[in-house]
């Protein structure tokens, strides 16, 4: 998982070094573990990462005073890398020089690699290569980005940078992962993981980057391309859970999905005698707010959060997760003792946050009974595009029936939400949505099978 | 009545020109049209020669050599078609050799010329549209303000430079305002050491402006001194690539219709503009004297401060927004020419087809940053196959070579026209003709195809839409022309718009 932005100044005064440090801060929920920026300085490109949080990684002032340049890409990663060059946006020097960051998987990787003759290590950097050589080849951008596309196979939302300071971004076919442009009056133009980038630095979110679309900007142009065509298969996840709330993905505003996500739990699983609805921060307080005001139960804070906002889901390891998750949720008595709670969280992967939440609630504060309702439905298979999302056996969906799961996390009542549901509150016609993880099929199986 | 054969010496060689020759051709005066160029503009050398006329190629800022060329042709009147020569006194050397002129004299024009002259008129007249300013007259006052005062600001050359050098920053982050300062402070050098080098006409140099946001539209007129005559309200669309992305242009394509008002202007809103515009014609002629007799355009934006507001005069029409609405002007052009000279503009009624208009500009790569790269290349035009299909080409920096040969001159090549019942259907036709103008030995070039579109027209409405609210709620409260602030140990503050 990541998250990804590049700006393109239109003149030379400005310096896009700090736009691209906020907006790797209003990405930081996609990618936690590292981070990174990339500027073109008029002569080469210069770099700057670390593993850490944004403002941890860029916490003293030169590292970004020592990043000029009126282009620039940044990207953050919820993926550890132990070799620092392996951060992304990583840069290739041969055969020519390009910077590349991107949020997806490739699939046909080992194909690919046998094929081009290349040993890169990971999917960046393999893609960074495969550019650069096509660059060579080609000595234009947007053919060099085109024939990249057409060879590689897998989730991609992608910005590359140039050893000349042109910026070129795309999207894969299926337009798994988002991708988004906007603008700043006549000085730059920015293309970012999520529309919220545009809103933190001031710019004006335009449009998502559709299915199997190409963006190039130099000095004198913008092009626009279609250079696969376009069979969106919009991942589903990002709405449940990825995404922020002001954020809009393909068209959709997630803050109004995660509302219609807690009308249809309350229209498909209502509690009869909740006294209380508690969301589950921060994700699942509109499911909770929607559920409320469709069930009229009062809406209650549950908890409350101690320290950084952190995602625990996405951390890498489970004792990561459990700290994330108990400083996350420090329960608040008054709002649970003695009550009948309904608890709705955005999704369980292995079930054990759930069971912290549900045990403290019951055990600790007094909790009379707690019903849980998931606003996404039984999550039973991997992603193989990339977000991190475990594999079956340590899924809980995957091994267990509902009400199994209802007793292992100590739940009165459990239900998910179903997957018509979900399609619904998305308002995007099922073809063109990726529901891998609900269900096991993937966009790419169609594919192949022709 | 017999008349005698109309001759007309046109300044000016921009699309904006190529549609004023047309409409001076089709006057049923028998017109003879002489043309004024620096580059030979193959549309309108092709109606000096229909009508009998001539092309005269020379460098058209000069007075002395318009008013030679205008005598020697013994032409009855010279309609100026560009600022520039205004601004250098054409208008008012040919007065003086008793050739009447349809484009303000050097002093009127000021209200293009000097936006700073601009501002002050519109404060000293209390009229209404008017924004905050500050002039500085040298760089070093400009920056240290800048430095001082971070907010949100329009930073233009004070003087009118080509329509090039005007810069509007929105520093509403304050996480992010010491970039843009560094922007500011680096255009406001930019200001002083480019845009204004060549003009020491004016004392002013940098006109800082407070920064506004709304659609814009342009509001063209013809006006004797006495009389204002609107034309249909225009919208152009600056950026140069589309969804509004990219660095600003002279424009790459405007809408405008059905009628008077644009989807996005209301009835009262377009009444007012005409209001304002109207009183700076009348306090022009109180500041300096002159009448102003010619084309007063304003560049309007419905703000949150007023509703209509005033962003730059033109003393000329807006290019292309010339190109929307002259060709489906029914009254003579001739006739109005006529009647602004004899200043009885009141008697001539303004006729206009009843369509919706939709102008895209085709350019060469390279423009509008690079120009260098967008000169020199060999234009194919079609025209034939676009004049099929309803559409018709405007010629713009484009020059006729003796052997026939077509070279682009770096700016917007043609600008192509239509129309229909809707704008969206103007804006489709016109579409479906841009492949047939292209550059011969290959080099790219480029239009907006969401020009006319009804997404980018759904965006204008509920921008307007948003931003009618907050003027109409700030009326309600009597808040417009001021702003109500309470400072910590000051107090209450009005200040005046």
């Amino acid at each position: 998982m990541g998250g990804v932005v590049g700006i393109y100044g239109f003149s030379k005064e400005w310096r896009m070094a700090r736009f691209l440090y906020y907006s790797l801060l209003a990405l930081q929920h996609r990618g936690q573990e590292n981070c990174g920026i990339v500027t073109f300085n008029g002569e080469s490109l210069v770099q700057y990462k670390a593993e850490g949080l944004v403002d941890q990684v860029f916490s003293k002032p030169e590292t970004l005073e020592n990043l000029p340049g009126w282009v620039g890409i940044g990207s953050v990663t919820s993926t550890p890398e132990e070799d620092p060059s392996k951060i992304q946006p990583v840069i290739v020097s041969e055969p020519v020089p390009v910077a590349l960051c991107f949020d997806g998987k490739i699939l046909n990787l080992k194909e690919l690699a046998e094929k081009e003759n290349l040993n890169e290590d990971t999917d960046a950097e393999f893609l960074a290569k495969l550019f650069s050589i096509e660059l060579e080849k080609t000595g234009r951008p947007t053919e060099a980005m085109s024939n990249l596309m057409m060879k590689v196979k897998g989730a991609y939302s992608l910005i590359a940078l140039t050893g000349k300071g042109e910026m070129v971004a795309c999207r894969d076919r299926f337009g798994i992962k988002p991708l988004a442009i906007g603008s700043f009056g006549f000085d730059y133009g920015v293309v970012a993981s999520e529309s919220c980038v545009m809103d933190v630095i001031g710019a004006d979110f335009k449009n998502d980057i559709q299915p199997g679309e190409m963006y190039f900007f130099d000095a004198y142009s913008i092009e626009r391309k279609q250079v696969l065509e376009s069979k969106p298969k919009f991942c589903a996840f990002e709405y449940v859970y990825y995404a922020r709330p002001d954020s809009i993905v393909n068209g959709k505003s997630i803050y109004e999905v995660r509302m219609k996500i807690g009308e249809k739990l309350a229209e498909e699983h209502a509690v009869n005698k909740g006294e209380v609805v508690l969301g589950v921060p921060e994700t699942a307080i509109p499911f909770a707010v929607a559920y409320s005001n469709k069930t009229k139960t009062p809406l209650g804070i549950g908890f409350v959060q101690t320290g950084r906002r952190i995602r625990s889901a996405i951390k890498p390891t489970e004792f990561e997760r459990i700290v994330g998750v108990q400083l996350k949720l420090n329960p608040i008595r008054s709002a649970i003792a003695g009550k009948v709670t309904v608890l709705i969280d955005d999704s369980v992967v292995r079930g054990t946050t759930t069971k912290n939440t549900v045990n403290q609630m019951r055990n600790k504060m007094g909790a009379k009974e707690v019903h849980v309702r998931i606003g996404s439905p039984r999550l039973v298979a991997p992603c193989p595009f990339g977000t991190d999302v475990p594999e079956k056996d340590e899924l809980i969906a995957a091994n267990l029936k509902t009400e199994e799961v209802s007793k292992v996390v100590g739940a009165d009542t459990f239900y998910w939400l179903s997957l018509k549901g979900l399609v619904e509150a998305i308002g995007i016609p099922r073809k063109n949505l990726c529901l891998g993880c609900f269900t096991g099929k993937y966009p790419l199986d169609g594919e192949k099978n022709g | 009545m017999v008349r005698k054969t109309v001759k007309v010496l046109l300044v000016g060689e921009a699309a904006r020109e190529h549609a004023i020759a047309e409409a001076i051709c089709r006057s049923r005066l028998d017109p003879k049209l002489y043309a004024a160029m620096k580059l030979n503009n193959p549309g309108i050398a092709s109606l000096c020669k229909i009508t009998g006329g001539e092309v005269i190629l020379g460098d058209y800022q000069n007075p002395e050599f318009v008013v030679e060329t205008a005598k020697k042709h013994h032409v009855d009147f010279v309609f100026v078609g560009p600022e520039e020569p205004l601004f250098r006194g054409v208008s008012d050397e040919l007065e003086k050799e008793g050739i009447p002129c349809i484009g303000a004299k050097r002093k009127p024009a000021e209200l293009e010329m000097s936006k700073a002259f601009m501002r002050r008129l519109m404060w000293k007249h209390r009229i209404p549209g008017r924004l905050r300013f500050m002039a500085f007259s040298n760089v070093e006052d400009a920056i240290a303000y800048i430095k001082e005062y971070a907010e949100s600001v329009a930073l233009k050359p004070a003087r009118q430079a080509g329509g090039k050098g005007v810069k509007v920053i929105a520093d509403l982050q304050a996480y992010l305002t010491s970039e843009k300062t560094h922007v500011k402070e680096e255009h406001a050098k930019a200001i002083d050491e480019k845009y204004m080098k060549d003009y020491t006409d004016i004392e002013d140099r940098i006109l800082i402006e407070e920064r506004v946001e709304g659609p814009e539209y342009t509001l063209q007129t013809f006006t004797d001194g006495r009389t204002v005559k609107p034309l249909p309200l225009v919208q152009d669309n600056k950026n140069a690539f589309e969804m509004d992305i990219g660095p600003e242009t002279g424009g790459m394509g405007s809408i405008a219709g059905k009628g008077m008002l644009l989807p996005f202007v209301t009835e009262e809103e377009y009444r007012r503009s005409v209001e304002i515009v109207k009183s700076c014609v009348r306090a022009v002629e109180k500041e300096t004297g002159e009448k102003y007799k010619g084309i007063v355009s304003g560049q309007m934006m419905c703000t949150v401060s007023w509703g209509p507001t005033i962003i730059e005069f033109y003393s000329r029409l807006g290019d292309p927004e010339a190109v929307n609405v002259l060709p489906i002007l029914e009254t003579d052009l001739i006739e109005i020419c006529e009647a602004i000279i004899e200043e009885r503009l009141n008697k001539i009624k303004m006729k206009f087809k009843e369509v919706a208009t939709v102008v895209k500009c085709i350019a060469p790569k390279g423009y509008p940053e690079e120009r260098n790269l967008a000169k020199g290349h060999p234009v194919h035009i079609n025209e034939e196959t676009i004049k099929k299909r309803g559409c018709k080409v405007y010629y713009a920096s484009t020059n006729l070579q003796p052997n026939g040969k077509i070279i682009s001159g770096g700016s917007r090549l043609v600008e192509i026209f239509g129309t229909g019942k809707t704008i969206p259907e103007a804006g489709r036709k016109v579409e479906e003709c841009i492949p047939y103008v292209w550059l011969e030995d290959g080099w790219g070039v480029f239009h907006r195809s969401d020009i006319g579109s009804e997404q980018l027209l759904e965006k204008r409405i509920e921008q307007a839409n948003l931003i009618r609210a907050v003027y109409k709620y700030r009326a309600k409260k009597g808040l417009i022309g001021k702003t109500v602030e309470w400072i910590p140990k000051k107090g209450k503050i009005i200040l005046e718009t």
